[in-house]
Order: structure tokens, then sequence, then C-alpha cells
């Protein structure tokens, strides 16, 4: 196991701007981006399905009791851990994935990882907001909510990938 | 007996997945703001300080404003005290405050710790617990006196309320200066604006018109909660459903009263004291 160090600081990192800054910006209840998902989305692309999972778990966990939300985060994050292979399956031959690295714009080219966070946002937040709403009532207030926040998340996630990777060469 | 291992070893990602899934579904379908509440109360014992810490930040870039609401809070207590002092006999004082102990409600303040108004259940904590005496039930008021929400856990030091925008939260409210009352809820859309709903259709609401808290629950009579801003009658021509306008400022709150109804307490053990009784007739 490789750069342990930078992703543990990862964690924390998204897990503190979510938690005091993003929680705390309470510009409209239309604007509610979950960031924490960089975690999960910049993890190496040769991880083992089964650890991608147990991450999920272990963020979705974190993410519920400091939130004070039942479930509901790690409800959210769990299927986006799992469906990650296939997302970068999307954007990368698996030849490629399979030597590994951090999912970067370099990596990727920027277009293709753009895409690839925008699919990984959506998926997340689609599943947060649709779950904590539980009602056709108020769908295109939660579709409002899904494509407010989705956009700021992929933002910022684009800026914390360009942070996080800076440091990093191409390949591993 | 082989090939039913290697099917495992092929599937167990996608079953661990699903059974993972499954039950965080369960705990959610199963959570209520109370449970919540009591996991993000436990949760503060670990993020509580640093909490603490960024809400003081807040707090002091805020204060200038919060000063001035306050003199302005002070000038008019102060005026309302003048008038009492005026107009007040002692007999009349004497039964609401009897002796010291008999004070019917206690009041304390809080500082907002932290708070949401972006999501569909927001709660609020606060920086005093069971400590500093604050209890479950208490009812949370603005600076200015206007409904907030109520606690509803708390641990040593801190303490988690139920904000009024919260889709499980209800209280009843009615029309100012009558007595028509209906129930008061978030629908989670609008954070200014609660519903008043199954207001009777004799009430005739008018824009502008205060609602208040009724004492039927938790909240002592007359608590402001804000006030009307539009209203439309149901189409089976029954009752009202209001849009009220809330006279508090819930997304840039710092700071809170916590009022404990000391007879609630003593209410509540005679209505079970009466449901035993009941039960044991039976």
């Amino acid at each position: 196991m490789y750069r342990i160090v930078p992703y543990i600081l990862l964690f924390v990192a998204t897990m503190l701007l979510q938690i005091f800054l993003f929680d705390n910006l309470v510009i409209s209840i239309y604007f509610n981006p979950l960031i924490y998902i960089a975690f999960i989305l910049l993890l190496p692309l040769e991880l083992s399905h089964i650890s991608l999972l147990g991450l999920g778990l272990m963020t979705g966990l974190a993410m519920d009791s400091v939130m004070g939300s039942s479930g509901l985060n790690t409800l959210a994050t769990l299927p986006v851990a799992f469906l990650r292979p296939w997302l970068v399956g999307l954007f990368c031959n698996r030849e490629d994935a399979r030597e590994g690295g951090v999912p970067s714009q370099s990596r990727f080219g920027t277009h293709k990882f753009v895409k690839y966070l925008i699919l990984g946002v959506v998926l997340h937040h689609g599943l947060f907001f649709a779950l904590e709403s539980l009602s056709w009532a108020y769908a295109w207030h939660t579709l409002l909510r899904v494509t407010l926040s989705s956009a700021a998340s992929v933002f910022f996630i684009w800026l914390i990938a360009r942070i996080f990777t800076a440091k990093f060469s191409t390949r591993v | 007996m082989h090939k039913l291992i290697e099917f495992i070893r092929s599937t167990y990602v996608f079953v661990l997945f699903v059974v993972l899934e499954a039950l965080a579904i369960n705990n959610y379908a199963h959570g209520t703001h109370y449970t919540q509440a009591r996991l993000l109360s436990r949760s503060n014992r670990v993020v509580g300080g640093l909490h603490g810490m960024m809400a003081g930040v807040r707090h002091y870039l805020l204060l200038g404003s919060e000063n001035r609401e306050l003199l302005d809070y002070v000038a008019q207590l102060t005026e309302r005290l003048a008038e009492y002092e005026d107009a007040v006999s002692e007999p009349t004082l004497e039964t609401v405050v009897d002796e010291e102990q008999k004070l019917k409600y206690r009041v304390m303040h809080a500082s907002v710790v932290s708070n949401t108004i972006n999501r569909a259940e927001n709660l609020i904590v606060l920086n005093r617990g069971r400590l500093d005496g604050v209890t479950e039930e208490m009812t949370l008021l603005s600076p200015e006196g206007a409904m907030v929400g109520y606690v509803v856990d708390c641990t040593d030091r801190y303490s988690v309320a139920v904000s009024v925008l919260n889709t499980s939260f209800r209280v009843s409210g009615k029309l100012k200066d009558t007595e028509y009352f209906g129930s008061v809820y978030w629908d989670g859309t609008d954070p200014h604006v609660v519903t008043l709903d199954e207001l009777s259709k004799y009430a005739d609401p008018q824009p502008g018109q205060e609602v208040v808290t009724t004492g039927f629950s938790r909240f002592f009579p007359g608590v402001k909660i804000g006030v009307i801003e539009s209203s439309v009658m149901n189409e089976t021509r029954t009752f009202y459903t209001v849009k009220v306008r809330l006279e508090a400022h819930i997304s840039r709150l710092s700071d809170v009263l916590l009022v404990e109804k000391r007879d609630l307490y003593e209410i509540r053990d005679l209505m079970d004291g009466v449901r035993e009784g009941k039960s044991n007739w039976n």
C-alpha cells in the first residue's frame, strides 16, 4: 500500500471542509454541496472492489454521525463506491485502469475527467436529495436542489482534485 | 460445493453491497428526528469543541449587529416594564409570581453552535447541556421572543434541538386575539415560510395578521410564530391553509432563549396518572 498518508489527509480535509464550511454555508436551501464524495471519486484506480466498498461505508458512516442523519449518507455513498469501477471503465480502458494511479485531469484528459466527476456527483446527490425528500410532491424542487448542489460540488471537487494531484506525477 | 464457493467468490462484493445498502435503508427508514438528534448529540462529544470554536469566530464577526438588536430589545423591555410598574397592582403580581420557586417559566440563554436550513430535517446544536440546567422539551425562542424550536436531547455540555424548519416539527398555532387554531408545520421548501393548516373556515385570516402558539403543546401560549402572508380555502371549503412568514430569522440565529415550562411535567404526570387509572378500571 502506497500513499496512505496523502489519502488520510484527503479524507480528513474533505470531512472538515464538509462539516465546517459547506454545512455552515447557509446561502439557500437549493445550495447544499456534499463534497466529501471527492474522497471516493479520487481513490486509486487499482484499488480492489471490496476496499472501495469498505471505504465507502466508512465515509458514509462518518458523515452520518457528524451530520446526524441516520443512514442517509451511507445510503448515497455506497452505490457510488460500488459503481466506481464501472464509472472509471466508461472513461478509461481496462488496461489503462489496471496500471493504477489517481483519477485526475492529466490521466483522463480534462473533458473525460469532468464527465467522470459529474456522473459520480450526480449519482450521489440524486440519491441523497431524492431520499431526503421522499415524496413526488416536490419533484421539481428536489431536481433543482440536485442540479445546483451538484454543479457546485463538481466545481469544488475539481479544485480539490487539482490540489491533491498537483504533487503527484501523472502515472503512479 | 466447489462451484458454490466459486460463485460466492465472484459475487461477494455485490452481495455485500446489497446487504450494506439494505442495512442503511433500514436504518434510514426507522430513523426519526429523535434518533437523528441523539446521533448528533453523541458525535458532538467529539466535534463539539471544534464546532464551538467556529461558532465563536462567527459570533465575534456578528457582535455589532447583535449588540444593536439587544439594545433594541432592552429598550422594548424597559418600556414594557415601565408600563407594568405603572399599571400592575400587587395582588395580580402575587398570583403570577407567588414565590420565587413557583415561577411558571424558567428562562436562560444559549449560543447556537451549529445550525442548518438546507436539509429536510434541520437540527440546532446549542452550547449548553444538562450541567447548565437544560432539559428535554425546553422551548427555544429567538432573542426577539419568536418561536424557534424545542430541545430533544442533551449531553452534559451540549444540547440538540429540533428547529421549526424540520419537516417532522408540529405545533398548534392560532390567530392572535381569536380562538381559531390549526397545526403549524414546515413543508421543506422556503426557509422563511411555514404552513398553518386546518384553520377553521370561520377564521377569516387576513395578510399581516399575527399567528401565535396555543397552550396545547409544549410552547406557552402567545409566543409569536409569524405573520400571515397568504391563505387559501381547501377544495371542500372546510378549512384554510395559510402561509405564515416566520418571525425568527433561523438562518442567522446566533443566540437563543431557552424556556422551561415548569408546569409541563406536572401536567404530564397528571395525564399519565389518569391514563393509568383508566386502564386499571377496565
